[in-house]
């Protein structure tokens, strides 16, 4: 029964004054207990149980690190709470930890919990739903239902999710599918209305960690930026010349991979219309006519030369295609993808971005793990979970 | 007759070679008009001769002779018995119009020996020569338009063969500028130009702002050629406001540019580069604008004259209807007005043509080229004819993404309210150039067209009848009559007329483009074997800042070619000697010219895109070239650089070791440490409830208070569903009497141990050297627990249960939950 507020407010100043005495006496020393007890703070998101902090001491003592981190991450809060939370944000514009579970957490936590490798996050047919027999309503293409049940049970993600597809449970053409580029969630969120620029703009920032800010560069050629973006804005073509072409002259031919989706919003579902591009495509065609009218979905990553060829692409790949899916293999492939995952991972661990040359070289070397492990990123979990334990 | 004595006489007498080698162009030439524009002439001065032989000489009495004839126009001397030719006599006008035929060519208006004569300054009849030039270009269009029909053909003219030269380009910084020509600017020209002078006058290029007077010079200097820059030609030829005598000024003037350019190195060409030959933008074929649907124009404003505070009114119908600029108004590259919360604003009486005209069709059209400066500004107006913010005829204002058009007739107030609004959602209007016109007929009431396409739904108030017009009104651009409707944007273009026009007619002069263009070859034909060979852009000045280079095409003036299998690759445009760093759109181009797809008349077209480059000295000065990676045979790979690694980011402070936890692991942790799930559900609504109250972020620096009572309100509820829950809490605390007063149950040390043991086991951990001192908890739990028991009598029947509560929170609400 719930506490009465008479009760309650003369308990909580009670409380809160003991809880706050609490805090005083923390040591600075970290043993191999100590070691374990972060660990599992950092990776589940809750504290180990007596048993569990036991094994991990006796792990860490032995030198087998990597063991103790499995340890850990084999609590259903490191993939219900620690995965969920990094993902939440990658899946809405506003970047909120607050919005419901998806297709698209759903997705990368399962991904995460079955080691499918990680570069195939922008590429596969893949799609992770709640396991048969746990009574929830079926995964639709039209509704978010099935995931939001899932979370508000507290479904055990190490055994209640399976892997399926979207082609199958959404009826998306397998080669228009693209990860978790073409998952509800991201749909909804990057490909409505607009122009589908969203879509690349957040892809970037989430699995490259660059938002166009810092890989503009006007030095590539502007002859794919489309018509809707005015060539002299206000009148003024300093303002186009300087900054607009930056981001539009790289941005534009790779954005015209999802000439053909769009998010439905009465239906509530993506929609691909594979060989008609859609017509948000030519929203505000007569700002500049002279622009780039699109005709299909061949894109081009004009980044790879200039300054942004730092990114590190895979010079195996031809730097051009069709399609979403196609798009999400040169993401997934780049030097910034892999180091962008062990990044966001390393924040997660370590409470803090690399800070330092040491924590620099650190990320060099997990990156190189997390590709060596076939993109598992538990590797990189347990990687920045030993340079974070304490010492 | 004294010809030294009289100015016109000598003009006449410069003229007679010229007039006697004029010819008129042959058939396909010729605006398109076709109709009689509105037009209210002077009175003729009395014409009694014999009547018009012909149509034509009809036509070039309505349109010509009438505004031509007059005393205070060329009728003062090319008259009757006057000077020749006697194109305005009034004798016989059969007579005038073969004078008039020897200087005007009908096939190019605006190349008429009669227009270069008064635009280069002989006896414009208004302030700026420019301005006559256009005024009589539209009157001989006019003509020409009942006479030849049709459309214009466009004929390329071959472009001065030159090679690309080293030349000198305008420096980012300022400093230099500032350090030669800006003192002399600022002590002698800064009570004109500049924005703070009492009456200002753009160019502002003696400006208190450095950088500001820098960019506004640009076009004034001519590095390569001290001696030519409109710096120095307007005080040495043009005595423009001399300081001293104009040779002493000119000089002083001219040895500052020079000092400046001295110290500017030449941009040497790459010897390397496979180059085109060069152009400026004048030396380009002109692209006819004449392909406006003007037949009804009743004022007209192109803003060419680029200069002054006079915006001429040049739609030919008079009275001219011409605009004074004030206020933050200067003048933007390829004709137009910056309007920054100044006006432009004719005379009331000057305007009254427009009520006079309007009234007389009772249907009307607004039509504009604008560069909205934002997408924010409200209650804006753009262009009105109107009395205050209260009254108008007229008026089309911004609202944000939206045009408003508002109109006074019998069916909407005096100050034509409702106005008739673009949609909300449609957000038609952007910031960037756009073709906007509103039109008013009695049939269809008011609609809006946005770059040619109708934008609004049925008028709702209706048509009605403009018979409440008011003819004191003024018009006014920019701003309402009364300053407080201040709109910020370009205006490159506006035209009023006295007919709707109906959508293709609105299509044709959104097609027909704002502001002057050319086609510009570029001479390839000493890469290739094809004589008379071009690459040609359709090229102009797109802005103040920039040029439009648009649809290039590979062609040959050689009739007879039939050019084959030459391959064209990165073609890139180079500007003053260098390759323009932005805006290198035709650089992935990559086409081979066959002769199965060329046509000799159109050319091969090599793309059909447009790019924007930065204006550097002006279009004037500015030389323009092309270089190719491929043509022909002639090849030079472009070489990317290889960009430099990006050095190492600084360290940043150290950064704590250890943080908050966020909201769903204090919620996930409380639940590891009680037992209780977190889907239970008094559990979930609080957390449902807080979670926005406790950490989002680990940062330890971004802790606040409120984040504690979050933390200890939700321990409560767990700690409040655990001791609920008699199974949870028997094998939670597995010896504890929870039925026991809690004055028996907790009245030794080791009773109480048996709710501060288990809690401490649970939620602090045990011999973790990282975590609060369990002895100091267990001391402070006890200290509460015994507090809480000190109830005497007065202990309710439940007081153990909420002692235990209150044990568990503060352990489970407590710091060693909260950090990580």
């Amino acid at each position: 029964m719930p506490w009465s507020p008479r009760n309650l407010k003369s308990i909580v100043k009670r409380v809160t004054a003991v809880a706050a005495v609490s805090a005083i006496a923390f040591a600075a020393h970290a043993g191999p207990r100590e070691q374990a007890k972060r660990m599992h703070d950092r990776l589940a998101g809750v504290p180990p149980t007596a048993a569990v902090l036991n094994a991990m001491e006796t792990e860490i003592i032995a030198g087998r690190i990597q063991q103790a981190a499995l340890m850990a991450m084999d609590h259903s809060a490191f993939y219900a709470v620690t995965i969920k939370n990094l993902v939440t944000p990658w899946t809405n514009r506003d970047q909120t930890v607050f919005a419901p579970m998806n297709d698209y957490t759903a997705t990368v936590i399962g991904m995460v919990r079955d080691d499918v490798p990680f570069n195939e996050l922008l590429t596969a047919d893949i799609l992770y739903v709640g396991s048969n027999g746990l009574g929830l309503p079926a995964a639709s293409a039209t509704s978010n239902t099935h995931y939001e049940e899932l979370e508000t049970r507290g479904i055990d993600l190490r055994t209640g999710l399976t892997r399926t597809t979207q082609s199958g449970v959404y009826g998306t053409p397998p080669a228009a599918t693209a990860g978790i580029v073409t998952t509800r969630a991201a749909a909804q969120a990057f490909f409505v209305a607009g122009t589908n620029r969203a879509m690349f703009r957040f892809t970037l920032l989430n699995h490259m960690c660059r938002d166009l800010e810092e890989i503009q560069d006007t030095s590539r050629p502007p002859d794919r930026i489309r018509q809707d973006v005015s060539r002299s804005p206000g009148g003024d073509a300093r303002l186009f010349l300087n900054n607009c072409v930056g981001c539009h002259s790289g941005m534009d031919p790779m954005a015209q991979a999802f000439a053909f989706y769009t998010f439905d919003e009465a239906q509530g579902r993506l929609v691909y219309t594979g060989g008609a591009v859609q017509p948000k495509y030519f929203n505000n065609d007569t700002t500049f006519a002279f622009g780039f009218r699109t005709a299909g979905d061949q894109w081009e990553n004009r980044w790879r030369a200039g300054q942004n060829a730092l990114l590190g692409w895979d010079s195996n790949l031809p730097g051009s295609g069709t399609g979403a899916k196609s798009l999400g293999q040169e993401f997934g492939a780049s030097d910034a993808f892999a180091s962008c995952q062990v990044e966001k991972v390393f924040r997660t661990v370590c409470l803090r971005t690399p800070n330092d040359a040491l924590d620099r070289n650190r990320i060099q070397t997990m990156t190189n793990s997390f590709r060596a492990s076939g993109y598992r990123l538990k590797q990189a979990f347990a990687d920045a979970a030993a340079y974070c334990m304490g010492d | 007759m004294n010809r030294s004595a009289d100015p016109r006489m000598r003009l006449v007498a410069a003229l007679a070679p010229a007039l006697i080698a004029l010819v008129l162009a042959g058939c396909g030439g010729g605006a398109s008009t076709t109709e009689n524009p509105v037009t209210q002439p002077p009175p003729p001065a009395g014409y009694a001769g014999p009547p018009p032989a012909s149509q034509d000489v009809q036509a070039f009495k309505l349109n010509v002779w009438d505004n031509l004839q007059g005393g205070n126009r060329c009728g003062q001397c090319h008259g009757t018995g006057g000077q020749v030719p006697s194109f305005v006599r009034n004798d016989d006008i059969n007579l005038a119009y073969e004078a008039a035929n020897g200087v005007v060519d009908l096939s190019n208006p605006g190349g008429s020996m009669m227009v270069s004569k008064v635009g280069g300054g002989h006896n414009c009849w208004l302030a700026a020569d420019s301005a006559c030039a256009d005024q009589l270009t539209v009157w001989i269009r006019n003509w020409a338009g009942q006479t030849l029909g049709g459309t214009r053909g466009i004929d390329l003219q071959p472009p001065p063969i030159r090679d690309v030269g080293a030349s000198k380009s305008f420096p980012t910084s300022s400093a230099l500028f500032g350090s030669t020509v800006y003192p002399l600017l600022t002590q002698y020209c800064s009570r004109c130009h500049s924005s703070a002078a009492t009456i200002p006058q753009s160019p502002f290029f003696a400006e208190g702002d450095v950088d500001v007077a820098y960019a506004a010079v640009r076009a004034k200097i001519n590095l390569d050629t001290p001696a030519d820059s409109r710096l120095v030609v307007r005080l040495r030829e043009e005595f423009h406001n001399c300081w001293t005598d104009c040779a002493t000024s000119a000089n002083a003037m001219q040895a500052a540019v020079q000092a400046f350019s001295n110290g500017v190195p030449l941009t040497q060409v790459d010897p390397d580069l496979v180059l085109s030959k060069a152009l400026t933008l004048y030396d380009g074929t002109v692209a006819s604008g004449g392909n406006r649907f003007d037949n009804a124009v009743i004022a007209l404003y192109e803003f060419k004259t680029g200069t002054g505070s006079v915006a001429y009114d040049t739609s030919g119908v008079e009275p001219a209807l011409n605009l004074t600029l004030s206020g933050a108004t200067t003048w933007v590259g390829g004709w137009g007005i910056d309007l920054r919360g100044g006006k432009a604003q004719g005379t009331t009486a000057a305007s009254r043509k427009l009520h006079d005209l309007i009234r007389a069709t009772g249907e009307y059209t607004v039509e504009a080229w604008v560069a909205p400066a934002n997408v924010v500004q409200e209650e804006a107006h753009i262009i009105g004819y109107s009395g205050g913010t209260m009254v108008r005829n007229f008026t089309i204002g911004q609202t944000m993404y939206n045009y408003d058009f508002f109109n006074r007739s019998t069916t909407t107030s005096g100050n034509g309210t409702p106005a008739l609004a673009t949609p909300d959602a449609a957000e038609v209007l952007q910031a960037t150039l756009q073709h906007v016109v509103a039109t008013y007929s009695a049939v269809d009431g008011r609609r809006i067209y946005v770059n040619g396409t109708l934008v609004t739904g049925p008028d709702g108030q209706g048509a009605g009848l403009l018979t409440d017009w008011n003819d004191t009104f003024a018009l006014v651009l920019g701003n309402e009559v009364s300053n407080d409707r201040t709109w910020q944007g370009v205006i490159r273009l506006a035209a009023v007329h006295n007919r709707a026009l109906s959508q293709a007619q609105v299509q044709q002069n959104f097609d027909a483009g704002v502001g002057e263009r050319f086609y510009l070859l570029f001479s390839v034909a000493h890469l290739i074997n094809v004589p008379q060979s071009y690459v040609m852009f359709e090229g102009s000045q797109f802005d103040s800042y920039s040029y439009l280079f648009n649809e290039p095409v590979f062609i040959s003036l050689d009739g007879a070619q039939d050019p084959d299998q030459i391959r064209i690759q990165g073609v890139r445009i180079g500007i003053n000697g260098a390759e323009a760093r932005v805006g290198q759109a035709y650089s992935p181009l990559d086409r081979t010219v066959t002769a199965a797809g060329y046509e000799p008349a159109t050319g091969f077209d090599l793309s059909d895109i447009g790019t924007v480059v930065a204006l550097d000295k002006g279009p004037a000065a500015d030389e323009f070239f092309l270089s190719f990676e491929r043509i022909g045979t002639n090849t030079n790979p472009f070489n990317e650089p290889t960009p430099d690694p990006l050095p190492a980011p600084p360290d940043g402070d150290p950064a704590s070791e250890i943080g908050l936890r966020t909201f769903q692991e204090i919620s996930a942790s409380m639940s590891e440490m009680t037992g209780v799930p977190a889907t239970h559900a008094l559990v979930a609504d609080t957390y449902n409830r807080l979670r926005e109250q406790l950490p989002t972020i680990e940062n330890i620096e971004g802790f606040l208070s409120s984040h504690q009572v979050g933390t200890a309100q939700l321990a409560i509820e767990y700690c409040n569903a655990l001791v609920d829950d008699t199974g949870l809490r028997a094998s939670y605390f597995p010896t504890l009497n929870f039925t026991a007063p809690a004055a028996q149950a907790f009245d030794t040390p080791g009773e109480r141990a048996l709710v501060t043991g288990p809690l401490i086991s649970r939620a602090v951990g045990t011999g973790i050297a990282t975590q609060p001192n369990a002895a100091e908890i267990t001391t402070e739990v006890d200290a509460l627990i015994g507090r809480l028991a000190a109830c005497g009598g007065s202990c309710s029947a439940d007081r153990t249960e909420i002692i235990v509560k209150s044990a568990c929170s503060a352990v489970v609400g407590s710091a060693s939950t909260l950090l990580q």
